[in-house]
């Protein structure tokens, strides 16, 4: 009696949670949308898209998406044998199992009535392919150990909850015959654990046996052209679809910079979970924020984790949104002021003009102000031996000390297309390429690391091959770059497992 | 001859025409090129926040090319730049070699210097050599008058690219001659392209952009000519996206340099990607003889 009240709890918290899950889909929004896009009218965006893909041609492309990449999973096995092995075994001996024998009274008996007992070597079998499944997960995980792949709690609960199941069920069929108490007690804990699974369906990476084809297959329909209002709650919905697999870490281009810099948002299925918690609290403070910042602005938009993606994510345009609205937030970000920024400028018709230039402006004002010296035109700035200790640092470039042959000829100033755009180069870059190897000379480094000068560097090389006495100039304006940003204290933004070494 | 091809991220997802086409040439060249799906982003971007970082990113491709046992073909010139740049410091520093190096045993690779980085080209015109291009150029252009934009990564710093004379560099312009073109001489040839502030400073990027398209109109140009990702992207999508946002109309098309040659060795214009550029320039076959 008791069993049947604890399963049909089971069935209503499963039932109830996925509701509430499904819901916040369309409940929550991650990057910058319309906000006048509600919940209701997400919803109805949703069903008419669904409705207009099923009486379409698309109709056809969500059949086959289903039956290539969600039952046969195609793609993985493309890109990773053992990885599609592995979820195979998994997936396809485990349904079999759901269906056959957890489901047997309402499956099993009707359609086998006579052969019930036939069946059991098979369900035997399919419980070891399943133990198969699972040790070849821990062996990728725990015995390859792939670097930048993480494997965290919920990974190894499921894998740990799965072999519960499948080894007291191999156990059951085992001691059926010999011993009534043993078998009793290992039928509870069979029992109970396959509640507790169904249960904690909703809540837990088991819920992207759902959310991962519908992933699949929403991304294979959706364009360009999409309703925005779907756009918003498949980004959401996406959150959801990743299992937290690592195809896209390893294969993210800037993901070596996580070796040195520690900050796991830059790793893309770190963020991912970061996300996660983000939609549901956006207050994280200054260093959460920071944080995320860096990591998602440490990206090349090289598309690669788009690609790679099992669950079909379009990886591309949620960081692109996402971005959006971190920057948004805080003082600035020193990683806009680099080549990093580069694809947001490719699409900055994308975007508002005002919300657009206002992260630069604060990025640049924050970066440069702390060191403002160059505002301070009504009295004299004093000589120092910040410069000393420049040269002798040295451990950007065996030239950075070569500031001291300068001797002022102006030649790096003259040939700088930079400086040459402007009728007052003074007024729009503060101090010019000469100015700034003086600075250093002068033993007045904040003076150059406050000057905008620096960060509209083309690092075209031009003043470095004119320069007739050898000087590195923008070798060390990078120099110089790397100093006030690490001086600003916004990067590193995170102390993770390595550490940065203090310049 | 046999090459690490590195691509670096802006080709695979916004310069496909380039890859393509210089496979094409490449192949019809009999150059072979191992792929290395492990090559990531060579670092360049990082170069104003975090040196370490940027060396970290950069010499990891150069160790994984050196496991292959391969030199490196590079495409982009800016990958080419950083990936001398960091192959150039490591030379000359004991100290960062060490660290450099422990950093990278973590993934069990190691970096000693045995690789050489060549730009595409600098293959073309050291490694097969312009009289065996010559000879393959059986459809050579007639009349077209192109500027080769040379691109600052590759030609500078001088003493860490080796690219060419950084002050009077022949290399892309006879290049460019042995297809039959004609390539023009003009005053901005060796100046930026404007791309490395897009994102940065849009406006100062794009009047860097607009002089140059300016002088080379200036000089008769029909065509630019570019052996590289970011200035392709800058002449092409940010010269469109210039065109809508300050009203100017006249335009001036670029090829990636494959293209060029590609077309003057017989090779078709799909299987060069000249209809894949925002701005249309496949008119440029019209100029073959």
């Amino acid at each position: 009696m008791y069993h049947n009240i604890l399963l049909y709890l089971a069935f209503a918290v499963c039932g109830v949670g996925l509701i509430y899950r499904i819901a916040g889909w369309f409940r929550y929004s991650i990057g910058i949308h319309d906000p006048n896009i509600t919940t209701s009218v997400r919803i109805t965006a949703a069903l008419k898209a669904l409705l207009s893909a099923v009486f379409s041609q698309r109709l056809l492309t969500l059949v086959r998406v289903l039956i290539t990449d969600v039952l046969f999973q195609n793609h993985i096995r493309k890109q990773d044998v053992l990885r599609w092995a592995m979820h195979m075994l998994i997936y396809a001996a485990f349904t079999f199992l759901v269906f056959l024998h957890a489901l047997d009274e309402i499956i099993t008996t009707s359609l086998f009535q006579k052969y019930y007992l036939a069946l059991n070597p098979f369900l035997l079998f399919a419980g070891f392919m399943v133990i198969a499944g699972i040790a070849v997960a821990v062996y990728r995980r725990f015995v390859l150990k792939v670097p930048r792949i993480k494997t965290d709690p919920m990974d190894s609960f499921v894998l740990i909850l799965l072999a519960v199941i499948v080894l007291s069920g191999i156990a059951l069929e085992l001691t059926k015959l010999t011993s009534y108490t043993h078998y009793q007690r290992i039928w509870n804990i069979h029992f109970l654990t396959c509640l507790l699974g169904l249960a904690y369906l909703p809540f837990s990476k088991f819920f992207h046996m759902l959310s991962t084809p519908v992933s699949l297959l929403v991304n294979a329909v959706m364009d360009k052209n999409s309703d925005p209002a779907n756009v918003k709650t498949r980004q959401i919905m996406e959150l959801d679809a990743c299992m937290h697999c690592g195809n896209c870490s390893n294969r993210c281009s800037v993901a070596v910079a996580y070796d040195r810099i520690g900050n796991e948002n830059i790793l893309p299925s770190e963020r991912m979970k970061f996300l996660k918690n983000f939609i549901a609290r956006k207050d994280i403070g200054a260093g959460g924020l920071a944080a995320i910042q860096e990591g998602i602005y440490l990206c090349t938009n090289c598309d690669r984790c788009t690609v790679i993606c099992p669950a079909g994510i379009n990886l591309r345009d949620l960081w692109v949104n996402v971005r959006e609205e971190v920057i948004q937030r805080g003082h600035g970000v020193s990683l806009m002021l680099t080549p990093f920024s580069y694809y947001r400028g490719l699409n900055r018709q994308e975007r508002d003009p005002e919300q657009y230039d206002e992260p630069l402006r604060k990025s640049l004002e924050a970066v440069t102000r702390p060191f403002g010296l160059t505002a301070r035109t009504d009295e004299p700035i004093p000589l120092g031996r910040a410069a000393a200790e420049f040269k002798e640092r040295a451990g950007f470039s065996v030239w950075t000390g070569s500031y001291s042959f300068c001797f002022s000829c102006e030649n790096c100033s003259t040939v700088c297309p930079v400086v040459g755009n402007y009728e007052n180069p003074e007024q729009a870059l503060d101090l010019l390429p000469h100015q700034i190897i003086r600075s250093l000379g002068l033993g007045i480094k904040e003076l150059a690391m406050g000057s905008r000068m620096l960060w509209f560097c083309l690092t075209c090389y031009q003043c470095q091959e004119h320069c007739p006495q050898g000087v590195k100039v923008t070798d060390i304006f990078y120099e110089l770059k790397n100093s006030a940003v690490m001086e600003r204290g916004c990067y590193p933004a995170s102390n993770g497992s390595v550490q940065r070494d203090a310049k | 001859m046999r090459f690490s091809l590195f691509l670096g991220c802006n080709i695979p997802a916004r310069v496909p025409q380039y890859e393509l086409s210089a496979r094409a040439v490449l192949h019809k060249l009999g150059v072979e090129l191992a792929d290395n799906p492990d090559f990531k982003c060579c670092g360049n971007p990082i170069r104003n926040a975090d040196h370490k970082t940027f060396m970290l990113m950069a010499l990891r491709n150069l160790a994984l090319a050196e496991r292959q046992g391969l030199d490196m073909l590079v495409l982009c010139m800016c990958c080419f730049g950083s990936l001398k740049k960091a192959a150039h410091l490591m030379e000359r520093d004991s100290a960062l070699r060490e660290e450099m190096n422990e950093l990278l045993a973590r993934e069990g690779l190691t970096y000693s210097g045995r690789v050489a980085v060549k730009h595409f080209l600098s293959v073309l015109y050291h490694d097969v050599g312009t009289g065996a291009l010559k000879e393959k150029t059986t459809r050579p252009f007639k009349g077209v008058k192109i500027a080769a934009h040379y691109g600052c990564h590759a030609l500078r710093p001088s003493d860490v690219t080796h690219f060419d004379d950084p002050v009077a560099p022949v290399l892309f312009e006879e290049l460019v001659s042995l297809t039959g073109a004609r390539s023009l001489e003009w005053p901005l040839k060796l100046e930026c392209c404007g791309a490395p502030l897009l994102g940065v400073n849009d406006r100062l990027s794009m009047e860097m952009t607009a002089k140059k398209l300016a002088d080379a109109k200036r000089v008769g140009a029909d065509y630019l000519c570019v052996a590289c990702p970011y200035c392709h992207l800058q002449f092409d999508r940010v010269q469109q996206m210039m065109v809508s946002l300050r009203d100017t109309n006249s335009r001036l098309c670029t090829v990636v340099y494959p293209q060029l040659l590609g077309l003057a060795m017989g090779i078709e214009g799909n299987a060069l990607g000249i209809d894949m550029n925002v701005l249309d320039m496949s008119s440029i076959v019209s100029f073959l003889e």
